[in-house]
């Protein structure tokens, strides 16, 4: 069948002259040029002490995270600290997301659940999670229960508002397919909602991964042991600076590697998502 | 060539033998809210087994909504559809729907989307890929089983649509117009191959469009909607020309002549 | 006539059903208070919150200002973080959607900061700046700045090919098409990040004023916690969460307004 195959489209990449030009308007030499600046930068402002004592050159947190890995702060190494904070976040986001998505989807299939859900929804939306920081420290005190609550707070909000949308922004035709192979009202909720609503329910996890940074991040701040809020909340009250930007280094690193690993689990998932060019 | 102007159908002439009638149909809905539409006012056709009827009409005139009426999507405000001779209450797998937008599920490959239909029922794994694989040849796309709908063009997508229709079955095939959205090689393409796939696998047609051409090209018979809402039964049209038509064919262009001069006059 | 205008109703349940959850809420709540099922040192009635905002309309003590200072110390910080997080962030993003240079030389500086919550900014700035209004303007500018620069650089990005070679075969500079093609058609997805940001500003000042502040929303909860007074900490979560969305539906009208021009 030829003319199936003439309908399958190729890109063709363009050949330019190759000039010095190219070279200073290539993207990865700019990138390397931007950041060599940016670590020169950050020196430069560390040794003259710009910004007075408050700025760690980078090779003093490099020397300071090094010295965390073998030497315990507070009892826990650096990774122990790392662990800590990831396994609040993991703890509250796998709550949240097991009861926020089901709410979601049920929300959006059911109006009389969505009738009695949505009020009280709507009402304790607007509140930050951050501002129940306070409360929860009063219910649950300061241990690893109420840091774990800010975490669900957090993260319920997008999980519950990112299924329920996706499942509402389906294409009505959608069902009409499944409907018109004979398919019951099951069937639909199946075959359609569920693959449907996935992409829009990972965004929506992807959505709660940054809230849930913050989130453990100020309850630590605030009160904790453990955790990388400690660290950097301990450097402050030691003036150690490199200790601060050492622990807002690795929460960087961390949380970044966080947010590749969903988006992994996406493509793995949903492997029909076109991607889209960009951030 | 025969031609009947304003050839309604009614109720009184007898329906034994026709596959599918539609009974004085018309329908009302509600749009945003508080909107009440118009869209069909007494619709009466009657279709005969393995017959191709094309209705033929501009946009807004209700033809798809009539459509959804015989797939059983919507349901009449008053009159009825009858599928050999029992009343329709709901859509089935005894009438096979190609979509206008396609609308394959994009979390499917081409094989998954076609053989929803099966999956549903309850045919096992294998016995139903066996069926798919073969109307996935039938419509040309063997090779591309493993493909995603966005990895397909605009026609090969429909393709998809039409193997989904065909793999139930269906006695009666459904098709709202499905090659809208293609250029005009592909389109044309495609018509070729419907007749060929028409040929082949016998059924009972019922095909949706606002192409004249495409109307003369297809059909056994053409029904025409008046062009403004609520969409009334304007005339029908015997097309009796042998299969494989040209479109440069005298009495093609004869007709074609014919039904663009009724049609202007109800636009 | 096809078209008609009609009233439709919604089924009685449906109508009365928000209605019943929200006072089945607001009761479970009050009854929760009044028989002690908590102790009162952990949550206090919705009464009682209604009380304590009455007095604190007027009293200052004991967290040292009215309510009314508290709110306005907030969204002086908020608003000044978040124009001054606007009128850094969209020209970048537009500019880092255009100019192959600006993207290369910003968007290793954009990703390196990107990752960081803007919370963790605290202790820093609270040794450059100190607990005053610069320090949590500093934060809020930092949050609010990631939506402004991803909707406008993704807004350059989306424009129409097609547009930009038009403009080309026109004979128009880069710069005229940057600015008669692209901005134009970026200020959907620019206008979507005014919401975001704001959203992201208000989270985070909240989160500035848990740990630095005299006075501001965040810093009454904090209060409210330290003295056991739950009451005070209920109180300033829900001013937060209706000032909050005060200033939400303030931009979603300007929003409106700004894009209906657009448009015409």
């Amino acid at each position: 069948m030829e003319a199936v195959a003439n309908e399958v489209q190729k890109t063709v990449r363009e050949k330019r002259p190759f000039t010095l030009l190219t070279i200073l308007k290539n993207r990865w030499f700019l990138y390397a040029v931007s950041m060599v600046f940016f670590f020169w930068l950050w020196d430069f402002v560390g040794e003259r002490r710009i910004l007075g004592s408050s700025l760690a050159r980078p090779h003093e947190v490099l020397i300071q995270l090094a010295d965390m890995v073998t030497n315990p702060l507070a009892g826990k190494s650096l990774f122990g600290h790392i662990w800590a904070s990831t396994q609040r976040i993991l703890i509250g986001f796998v709550i949240a997301s097991v009861v926020a998505v089901p709410l979601g989807l049920l929300m959006a299939l059911n109006p009389y659940i969505n009738a009695v859900v949505k009020p009280v929804f709507d009402l304790l939306k607007p509140m930050p999670p951050i501002a129940w920081i306070s409360i929860s420290i009063l219910w649950f005190g300061i241990g690893e229960a109420s840091k774990v609550f800010i975490i669900i707070i957090g993260t319920f909000v997008p999980c519950l508002l990112n299924s329920y949308n996706g499942v509402r922004l389906i294409e009505p035709e959608l069902y009409d397919v499944v409907r018109m192979l004979g398919g019951n009202r099951r069937q639909e909720i199946i075959n359609v909602c569920f693959p449907a609503s996935f992409p829009a329910i990972f965004a929506g996890l992807q959505i709660s991964l940054s809230i849930a940074w913050t989130c453990v991040l100020a309850a630590e701040l605030v009160s904790a042991r453990s955790g990388l809020g400690f660290v950097i909340i301990l450097g402050m009250n030691l003036a150690r600076p490199a200790l601060i930007v050492g622990g807002m280094v690795v929460i960087a690193v961390v949380a970044w590697l966080t947010t590749l690993l969903v988006t992994a689990l996406e493509k793995l998932v949903c492997p029909w998502k076109r991607e889209i060019e960009g951030m | 060539m025969s031609v009947k102007e304003s050839g309604v159908v009614s109720q009184e002439k007898g329906q034994d033998g026709y596959k599918i009638v539609c009974e004085r149909i018309s329908k009302e809905f509600i749009q945003k809210g508080t909107q009440r539409v118009h869209v069909l006012e007494d619709i009466s056709v009657a279709v005969r087994k393995n017959e191709f009827v094309v209705i033929l009409g501009p946009g807004q005139s209700g033809k798809t909504t009539l459509l959804r009426i015989i797939a059983g999507l919507e349901i009449p405000t008053t009159g009825r559809v009858l599928l050999d001779g029992r009343e329709v209450t709901g859509p089935g797998p005894d009438r096979g729907l190609v979509f206008q937008g396609y609308m394959l599920f994009p979390w499917k490959t081409v094989m998954g989307n076609v053989e929803i239909g099966p999956k549903l029922r309850g045919v096992p794994k294998k016995e139903r890929r066996e069926i798919a694989a073969r109307y996935i040849k039938l419509v040309g796309l063997d090779g591309f089983e493993n493909h995603y709908p966005h990895q397909l063009s605009g026609g090969m997508k429909q393709r998809v649509g039409i193997a989904r229709a065909y793999v139930n079955s269906p006695e009666v095939m459904l098709l709202d117009e499905p090659f809208g959205q293609l250029d005009a090689q592909t389109r044309y393409y495609m018509e070729k191959e419907t007749v060929r796939i028409w040929e082949t696998e016998r059924r009972t047609v019922i095909f949706v469009t606002n192409n004249i051409d495409e109307a003369i090209y297809l059909g056994d018979r053409i029904i025409t909607l008046q062009g403004k809402l609520p969409g009334r039964m304007h005339a029908v049209y015997e097309v009796d020309l042998p299969r494989p038509r040209e479109h440069t064919d005298m009495k093609f262009l004869e007709l074609r002549h014919i039904i663009t001069e009724a049609s202007e006059l109800t636009l | 006539m096809a078209y008609e205008e009609v009233k439709v109703k919604k089924p009685l349940a449906l109508r009365l059903l928000p209605i019943a959850s929200l006072v089945f809420f607001l009761g479970t709540w009050q009854l929760i208070v009044d028989f002690e099922v908590l102790p009162s040192s952990m949550l206090a009635s919705p009464w009682q919150v209604i009380q304590l905002f009455v007095v604190k309309l007027t009293e200052a003590n004991p967290d040292g200002a009215v309510l009314a200072r508290h709110a306005w110390t907030s969204i002086q910080e908020a608003f000044t973080g978040y124009i001054l997080s606007l009128i850094v962030g969209i020209p970048l993003g537009l500019f880092m959607g255009w100019f192959v240079v600006a993207e290369g030389l910003a968007r290793p500086f954009f990703e390196m900061i990107r990752p960081i919550p803007p919370i963790a900014w605290i202790p820093l700035t609270i040794f450059w700046f100190g607990i005053g209004l610069a320090g949590k303007v500093f934060i809020i500018w930092i949050a609010g700045i990631v939506p402004c620069v991803i909707n406008s650089y993704v807004g350059v990005r989306m424009t129409n090919p097609t547009l930009i070679q038009m403009a080309r075969t026109y004979g128009a500079t880069d710069w005229q098409i940057f600015t008669q093609i692209c901005i134009p058609s970026a200020l959907p997805m620019v206008f979507g990040a005014l919401q975001i940001a704001l959203a992201y500003c208000w989270t985070n000042l909240v989160g500035a004023e848990l740990l630095a502040a005299d006075t501001g929303l965040g810093f009454l909860i904090t209060m409210g916690r330290r003295l056991a007074r739950p009451d005070m900490v209920v109180l300033g979560m829900i001013s937060v969460g209706l000032t909050g969305a005060f200033i939400g539906v303030i931009i979603d009208r300007v929003e409106k307004r700004l894009l209906a021009g657009i448009r015409r």
